[in-house]
């Protein structure tokens, strides 16, 4: 009998549950990563923060920039740094390919601390967000999807899409508030 | 194919008995783990670069070649999780040095880049393989690329003409002596061609203006840095070289030429890219931050007139390792 060997390879293990809701938001430390790439994940991310900061929450920006040799060995010690002095992390954008990979490795990263933890990705690369999260073993990362494409709009559309997806994206990531539950009901 | 472990082109079937003849000539042991690939962060055996080899159509004293180039794509400041996933259409050239050229009939003559016959074409195979059923780089899936490239089927695999280089190999350069393997992020290769230059400036100008596109991804807002790489053939070396025996001055040659004026780019570029500290005083944005950044090779036919320039992705670093014999 011939036996044919198997040339691909698979992960073992998964984690499905999402994490940690993020709850109540009064107080909390909350690490938005941003990146060189996307001026209007800087726009959403800076709508959504003056949302968090009037929920109570304590905001910091991080931006991602080279994440190769030392420029990248630096950044991935900022990086724990920020996710140490955090209670949870927001991780964005995944609007390209390796801006969607390094954008789930930075929130598989968040999220392996035990924070919680939600990724953010534009429609066009919802699927790749998803694979890769579920390749690098947490299949239930919470993700946020923004419309696509994004970064070719204006600024004032841009602010629109980001206070239109503001609730949804607090109930995604699991905050109880006022204004999460209301929009729920 | 059925399987998905295809790339399009028939398979030589991986029956346990052709790895196992493939593993007994490499000559290292299946169970070890020779790196971890994303996207898919799985283990990649010797194993499974055999099984994967054989599809190919690779015989076993590629082995060693294999393992390295894999180690060293796989080395962090590769960034290979992100060149898999990228909407770009990279693929890893894999540039070979030392005497294991010649054993494993590496080309670096005529036709080095694509075209002439050799095992170069079944090696580069079996490494787009192994990113595909093992690293788990899918089109459409992991992979984003917008329009990929030949490469990305039997990849880039050449070496450096050696005996014709004027200055020390690629890999000596880089710090790695003997049988060595660097990997570089290659965004596919392009041609220059010059039929009126005889001397060196003649030629390095022509080289380092060609290589200063816009839309070079050296030049984007989003390069904090980068890298590019240049083959040059052995007759224009011999040139090069009577004025710049240095490689440090034909590299510091090429950055200089190869630069665009900050007022050649839409006015909505100029702060991104001054925003990262690339305009200099004269007004000009070179293509990479550093003469080093220029990757001089020699390579190619000794009909001259020709060079070849392989732009780099982006932040994925060139990675050099030695070949170790098992």
């Amino acid at each position: 009998m011939t036996i044919i060997l198997d040339p691909s390879a698979s992960l073992a293990h998964d984690i499905a549950d999402p994490g940690p809701d993020a709850g109540d938001l009064r107080g909390k430390k909350i690490a938005i990563r941003i990146d060189m790439l996307w001026r209007s994940w800087d726009w959403v991310s800076e709508v959504w923060a003056e949302g968090l900061r009037a929920e109570g929450a304590d905001v910091t920006f991080w931006r991602s920039c080279g994440r190769t040799g030392q420029e990248g060995m630096d950044a991935d010690r900022e990086y724990n740094a920020l996710l140490g002095d955090s209670d949870m992390a927001i991780v964005g954008l995944g609007n390209c390919g390796s801006c969607t990979s390094w954008t789930i490795a930075d929130a598989l990263t968040a999220a392996a601390t035990g924070m919680p933890t939600i990724a953010v990705a534009t429609a066009h690369f919802e699927g790749l967000a998803n694979n890769l999260a579920k390749r690098g073993g947490r299949s239930g990362l919470r993700l946020h999807i923004l419309p696509y494409p994004l970064d070719i709009l204006p600024k004032e559309q841009v602010n629109d899409i980001a206070r239109d997806h503001y609730r949804p994206f607090l109930r995604r990531f699991g905050v109880r508030s006022r204004l999460a539950e209301q929009s729920a009901a | 194919m059925t399987q998905g472990w295809g790339d399009g082109l028939p398979l030589i079937p991986p029956t346990q008995e052709r790895v196992q003849d493939f593993l007994i000539a490499g000559g290292r042991f299946p169970d070890e783990l020779v790196a971890v690939l994303p996207p898919l962060r799985a283990d990649c055996t010797v194993e499974k670069i055999a099984i994967n080899a054989v599809m190919a159509g690779c015989t076993g004293d590629a082995m060693p070649l294999l393992c390295a180039a894999i180690e060293a794509m796989a080395d962090s400041r590769f960034d290979l999780a992100g060149l898999n996933a990228t909407t770009g259409s990279v693929v890893p050239a894999v540039i070979v040095n030392g005497a294991i050229r010649n054993r494993l009939d590496i080309p670096y003559q005529a036709g080095c880049l694509g075209g002439v016959a050799g095992p170069a074409v079944a090696i580069g195979r079996a490494i787009r393989l192994i990113m595909r059923n093992v690293a788990g780089q899918l089109i459409g899936s992991t992979s984003q690329s917008v329009y990929g490239t030949p490469g990305r089927v039997a990849g880039i695999v050449f070496a450096e003409w050696e005996e014709r280089s004027p200055w020390a190999t690629l890999a000596e350069r880089r710090g790695v002596a003997g049988d060595a393997v660097t990997v570089y992020g290659a965004m596919g290769t392009a041609n220059i061609c010059d039929v009126v230059a005889s001397s060196a400036d003649g030629f390095l100008d022509m080289i380092a203006r060609s290589m200063a596109y816009p839309g070079a991804n050296g030049f984007l807002p989003s390069s904090a840095f980068s890298e590019t790489l240049c083959a040059i053939n052995p007759i224009w070396a011999e040139v090069i070289a009577k004025q710049y025996p240095k490689m440090e001055d034909v590299q510091a040659y090429i950055w200089d030429k190869c630069a665009l004026p900050i007022d050649g780019f839409r006015p909505e570029y100029r702060d991104p890219i001054g925003n990262l500290g690339r305009i200099k005083p004269d007004g000009r944005v070179h293509l990479v931050p550093k003469p080093e950044d220029v990757l001089v090779m020699v390579a190619g036919g000794e009909g001259g007139l020709h060079a070849a320039m392989l732009h780099s992705w982006g932040t994925c670093l060139t990675v050099t390792r030695p070949i170790v014999a098992a």
